[in-house]
């Protein structure tokens, strides 16, 4: 193989640099598609091991060949006794089995794993692998040993993070059909706080439906037509930080600055104002995490994160190397100065973190650190690694300057791919408080305005907000991040 | 046939599907394929500077075997290859990602046919395996004043390779869709084959002349 890389390399090399680059172009665009594919694939293989685990035999139950090896039915010596698939020799019952071709069936999970390897292209590379072995752990397509090739010499290609969005969210989706009969953004900001509030109480009440759509309550009190909704694709931590506010026994309690909370952990510089803020004092020492879900001293997040992960499977600890930061921006940017370090969290248990040591006057670091989390492998599943980049300050504040967020499910360990470093770009925290989606265009400006009267009224109390467009999928989206005046 | 995505870069799709169009220079393979994905043309003969690739989301209905009637989104990624020779070691790298092949010809190119022969045997050397999906496309069929390739000439040809043939005019559209849809039919059969053939006798140094007949070689689900 690496002899064939090094022709190719040599091909790129004869061609005019402009011609290499628009090349690389092209491969650049390629690699966009196959970092959507690879999600893609990353998502179907996902949700077929999901149905492997539920159709699985597991040990609690006596393994008969007298059940149905997916649903664990009883089956019959004489009547409804079953038939072995051809796929995995399992004795089905005739419930569980989808037809393949005209008379054959396979079990659900057969079929499934068919189609993923259908879907997956996986039929294709293994067909291509009887002719090219592969001698690589992955399967690597020519542009991308190009590219790869190629992407060393210019450092201006960035490497895609394995998750993007995707799509939106079906229920946001959804949502922008309430849209449409909703009167402009006119409200007024007491309205807007009130209603908040009313959310709050509402929120307080019926605490035992805490999933889903009650983050996104629909408040048609007092005329007010925004939203209070959060991004269900990021709403992990969102639901824990709601499930705290569950417990607060009213509003004036709930942002109270509670002492408990300026408890001496492993950085003082982490317990910060943000968190104890809203902080309700049911939380233990990891109440830094608080800090991940509100207002920050927002900075603009610029810079990538190099980070690689593995699995000692030895000592079953997940070893996430963190190796540099480049192009952050200043934690303060009046002085220009910049300490970073890098706090590692394992979501949504957030139970422990790591972090990095702070290295100095540098918007450059380099870590090179290894911090290891002792967590079974099949823990991992449903796990998000978060990687956070702060600057230590001083005065007990940090400020952030942006997160990497790394689903943990699907990770290919084993994959060479997977295990080296990559420069993941910083994002901005997902996870507010709350948002308002608007979807007018025409309103924004309303909606705008209003934030600034907003912070204009609540100025006295300190009160704090930004507006943040996005234009995201051609709807708009405000953000309004409100941060209540502590008490 | 054809679905109107409003965005490409989303997942929302059942299959990628990599077809790639090879054939000698001049022959219209990017006006070709420029038809196909925006239904327009561009009479300029611009060289394709290495490759480069369009996209298409296309809705697939199955015909065959177990899905019939069901349909799929089919995400299209179209490879375009340079048909220049100094790009050649470069665009046969790239034959062997691709699951189908467009190989083209132009019908007012005596020469451009000829060499079919010659890009049948760098498909065989570089594609995935020994005898993969091909479509034969003679193209610049609405030049019928120019035409050199007599279509009686290439079906022949095609026929001793067992593939399709299809006399398409990128100008007027003509035959277009159907080429590229034939292929993608011949992938989508092709995948469901090598998943549920059982394990035959193990691939072995097969006379590659003749293309039409398949390689089994994909194990059942082990699950």
């Amino acid at each position: 193989m690496s002899a064939s890389d090094c022709s190719l390399k040599m091909d790129l090399g004869l061609l005019q640099s402009q011609e290499r680059e628009r090349v690389l172009e092209v491969l650049r665009r390629d690699k966009q598609l196959r970092t959507i594919e690879e999600n893609r694939i990353r998502r179907m293989k996902h949700e077929l091991q999901e149905l492997r685990r539920r159709g699985a035999k597991s040990y609690t139950r006596q393994y008969g060949e007298r059940t149905c090896a997916r649903c664990q039915r009883p089956l019959g010596k004489f009547w409804n006794s079953g038939a072995v698939c051809f796929g995995c020799s399992h004795r089905i019952c005739s419930r569980c089995r989808v037809g393949v071709g005209t008379e054959d069936w396979r079990c659900t999970v057969c079929h499934a794993c068919r189609e993923v390897k259908f879907r997956s292209g996986d039929w294709f590379i293994e067909m291509r692998a009887n002719k090219f072995p592969v001698t690589a752990d992955k399967y690597e397509t020519t542009g991308e040993k190009l590219l790869q090739a190629y992407s060393i010499h210019s450092s201006h290609i960035s490497v895609i993070p394995p998750t993007p969005p995707p799509h939106m969210d079906q229920q946001f989706l959804s949502r922008l059909g309430d849209f449409k009969d909703s009167k402009p953004f006119t409200k007024s900001v007491e309205d807007l706080m009130v209603s908040f509030t009313s959310q709050i109480k509402k929120i307080s009440t019926s605490q035992n439906d805490v999933r889903g759509d009650l983050l996104s309550v629909n408040s048609n009190r007092r005329r007010s037509h925004f939203q209070y909704s959060t991004q269900k694709s990021l709403s992990d931590t969102e639901i824990n930080k709601s499930g705290h506010l569950y417990h607060g026994p009213s509003l004036p309690n709930l942002f109270k600055k509670d002492s408990d909370q300026e408890e001496s952990s492993t950085g003082a510089e982490e317990e910060t104002s943000f968190g104890s803020d809203y902080s309700i004092g049911k939380r233990g020492s990891n109440s830094s995490n608080s800090t991940d879900c509100g207002v920050f001293e927002s900075v603009s997040v610029t810079g990538e994160l190099e980070l690689s992960l593995s699995y000692n499977a030895k000592n079953s600890c997940l070893e996430v190397t963190v190796g540099a930061g480049r192009n952050l921006s200043y934690g303060d940017p009046k002085k220009k100065k910049c300490h970073p370090y890098v706090k590692l969290c394992v979501l949504p248990e957030k139970s422990s973190k790591l972090k990095t040591a702070v290295k100095k006057n540098t918007t450059d670091p380099i870590f090179n650190e290894v911090l290891k989390y002792r967590i079974e492998r099949h823990l991992l599943l449903g796990k998000r690694l978060q990687a956070s980049v702060w600057h230590s300050r001083t005065l007990k504040r940090k400020s952030f300057l942006g997160e990497v967020l790394i689903p943990l499910d699907g990770w290919r360990f084993e994959d060479k791919a997977f295990q080296c470093s990559n420069w993941y770009p910083l994002s901005l925290k997902v996870k507010q408080r709350g948002s308002f989606i608007i979807c007018d265009q025409n309103n924004i400006d309303m909606g705008a305005k209003d934030s600034k009267r907003l912070r204009l009224l609540k100025k006295p109390s300190s009160s704090y907000s930004s507006v943040k467009l996005l234009n995201c999928y051609s709807c708009f989206i405000i953000k309004l991040l409100i941060r209540f005046p502590s008490l | 046939m054809l679905s109107h995505c409003t965005t490409m870069t989303d997942g929302d799709y059942d299959f990628l599907i990599k077809l790639l169009a090879l054939g000698d220079s001049g022959v219209g393979k990017t006006t070709f394929l420029y038809r196909y994905t925006d239904n327009k043309f561009n009479p300029k003969f611009i060289t394709t500077v290495g490759i480069d690739f369009r996209e298409k989301r296309v809705v697939y209905t199955a015909s065959n075997g177990t899905t019939t009637g069901k349909t799929f989104k089919v995400h299209l990624q179209l490879w375009d290859t340079a048909g220049q020779e100094r790009f050649r070691s470069l665009t046969t790298a790239f034959f062997r990602d691709a699951m189908g092949f467009l190989l083209m010809f132009d019908l007012t190119s005596q020469q451009s046919f000829l060499n079919v022969r010659n890009w049948m045997s760098q498909l065989q050397a570089n594609a995935y395996c020994e005898n993969p999906d091909i479509v034969l496309v003679g193209n610049k069929a609405d030049l019928a004043d120019q035409r050199e390739v007599q279509e009686k000439q290439a079906k022949e040809l095609a026929d001793k390779y067992g593939i399709p043939y299809f006399e398409t005019s990128a100008a007027t559209g003509v035959e277009v869709d159907k080429a590229v849809i034939t292929l993608l039919d011949l992938v989508m059969k092709r995948m469901e084959q090598c998943v549920d053939k059982p394990p035959a006798e193990p691939a072995n140094g097969n006379e590659s002349t003749k293309l039409s007949d398949e390689q089994p070689s994909e194990k059942k689900c082990a699950c």
